[in-house]
């Protein structure tokens, strides 16, 4: 059923785009993974990075596609999906892929908070997304 | 009186743009007071440990290595580096006057990890001897150190169980140190016989900038406490007299640089807290002033409608407390986010030792920070609530004010 969209929902969709996209490029900016080591090789946290962008996309890709679909309980599907999405990507540094050796270094100190204070404010916000976004709305 | 029953919470969302600029007021208060404490706290502990750390009163190294910009970084700061002077000197060094406990340490920094990332500092010690890591080994690790068995500090991202590899040589991870705030931290500690393999290793495979060392017969330094009825300055000039080639340095005056930096950093801190406050405090009682103020017409009807001069009062206080309420949890949200989870990108700009309390203390801090800001907005809504409570209605009404 295509609904009119109700300003609390617009307000969601706008919050789940921003956060989405400021993880997908955060990742490769603000706070990446640490520079590449003298001998041109990555270290381990480079791949935690990539896993990140690659989750970061497909969250931003689902913040899009809840701004323009305009079917409630579609949207509220996606919303579902982007919870435990954004809690896996928030688990991807350190705990599915190890990070440096110390934690004084950048992936530590930056990549790796920031990553689990976004990802988990992704999923807050799509979690009440899917709580009080109803067809009514 | 039902109906004044949810007026409080109406006549906040009646108000949004007011609202939300209380309620971001008192979380920048709580946010400024509760970070601005855990910071001064965390630096005062990290100095602290910093001079617990150190554990000696007099630190003997090779007069070259104090040559060098990077000694005190690699002593005080983590900075990997190594340098190595004759055994002899121990026994030379023991036999000055003043001398009391003596042991010596050995250096090296790792030429990569095994798991990936930079150098890491490792230290070896005498466990006969040894009077300054022991202690803090002995917290985590109660059993003797074995041949191959290190203990990793804190933020070394290494387990107990896990196996690393320096200079090809595989040690095992029997323990890991609590957190210090200090380069123990990122620093790898085995006993005397392992390093010396290790250092054999680094030597075999050329990766050692000093080629002709032999293990068993160097030390980086000696770390000594003075014999009772001596102070460390004496036993100091002592030794720089009568041992060549080495140089004595007080401990106390190696942290003497970070102190005065720290009590820099902890007063601007001080300062900046202060005066977040007292601008906080006025702008909540112009904030609270000024609306009290605009809707005088509207608690004038309230009066006529049968609300108490207590009740108009006791309005505005829970308007005040609520936003309060709200502000100050929002603010100890986000400072707690800020310091748990960034602790070490801040500690990194502040270039200081930097320990956070423990968690009960974190909650102690925080929860003083949330009655500090309520009593603060209370404080300044009171003044405009005692004003409210003695309008006369019926000017108000007739518009003569």
């Amino acid at each position: 059923m295509n609904m009119k969209r109700s300003k609390k929902a617009l307000v969601l969709d706008i919050i789940l785009l921003v956060l989405s996209a400021g993880l997908t490029t955060g990742v490769k900016t603000v706070f990446s993974a640490c520079e590449k080591k003298p001998d041109g090789m990555w270290m381990s946290c480079h791949w935690a990075e990539q896993a990140v962008f690659a989750l970061g996309i497909a969250l931003t890709a689902m913040a899009v596609v809840n701004i323009v679909l305009g079917k409630t309980d579609i949207k509220r599907g996606i919303a579902i999906a982007m919870v435990p999405t954004a809690l896996i990507t928030a688990f991807v540094p350190n705990v599915f892929i190890n990070l440096c050796m110390m934690k004084d270094m950048h992936c530590h100190e930056m990549m790796r908070p920031a990553v689990i204070v976004i990802s988990a404010l992704i999923a807050a916000a799509a979690c009440v997304y899917a709580i009080i976004v109803r067809e009514k709305d | 009186m039902n109906g004044f029953k949810n007026l409080t919470v109406k006549s906040l969302l009646g108000k949004p743009v007011r609202t939300i600029v209380l309620v971001l007021l008192t979380a920048l208060l709580t946010l400024t007071v509760l970070d601005g404490s855990l910071t001064q706290t965390s630096l005062e502990k990290g100095i602290d440990s910093l001079e617990a750390r150190l554990g000696a009163d007099v630190m003997v190294v090779p007069y070259s290595a104090t040559t060098k910009q990077k000694f005190e970084d690699m002593v005080l700061q983590g900075s990997t580096g190594y340098f190595y002077m004759g055994k002899n000197y121990v026994e030379e060094i023991s036999q000055i006057e003043g001398v009391g406990e003596v042991s010596a340490q050995f250096f090296l920094a790792s030429a990569s990890s095994s798991c990936c990332s930079l150098p890491v500092q490792i230290i070896g010690y005498e466990p006969e001897t040894d009077f300054t890591i022991s202690p803090w080994v002995k917290k985590s690790y109660g059993k003797k150190l074995d041949t191959y068995d290190v203990v990793v500090g804190n933020d070394l991202n290494a387990f107990v169980g896990d196996s690393l590899y320096f200079y090809g040589v595989k040690v095992n991870v029997a323990a890991k140190l609590e957190k210090t705030g200090t380069s123990y931290d990122t620093t790898v500690f085995t006993n005397s016989d392992t390093i010396k393999e290790l250092i054999r290793s680094s030597l075999e495979l050329k990766m050692n900038d000093f080629v002709d060392v032999d293990p068993d017969n160097v030390v980086s330094c000696v770390l000594i406490n003075v014999a009772d009825g001596y102070n460390p300055e004496e036993v100091t000039n002592n030794i720089n007299l009568h041992v060549k080639k080495v140089k004595a340095i007080q401990t106390k005056e190696m942290i003497s640089g970070v102190a005065d930096s720290l009590s820099g950093v902890s007063s601007v801190i001080g300062i900046l807290i202060g005066a977040v406050w007292v601008l906080g405090a006025v702008i909540m009682l112009l904030a609270f002033t000024m609306s009290v103020n605009e809707r005088k017409k509207e608690f004038a009807v309230l009066r006529v409608l049968g609300a108490s001069r207590g009740k108009l009062a006791s309005l505005v206080m829970k308007e005040a407390l609520l936003t309060g309420i709200v502000g100050s949890a929002a603010g100890t949200l986000i400072a707690l986010v800020v310091m748990v989870g960034f602790g070490g990108l801040i500690e990194d700009l502040l270039g200081l030792p930097f320990l956070l309390p423990s968690a009960g203390a974190v909650a102690g801090y925080a929860a003083a920070a949330i009655v500090l800001t309520i009593v603060t907005g209370a404080a300044a809504a009171a003044v405009s609530a005692f004003r409210i409570s003695r309008i006369d209605t019926g000017v108000i009404l007739r518009g003569d004010n």
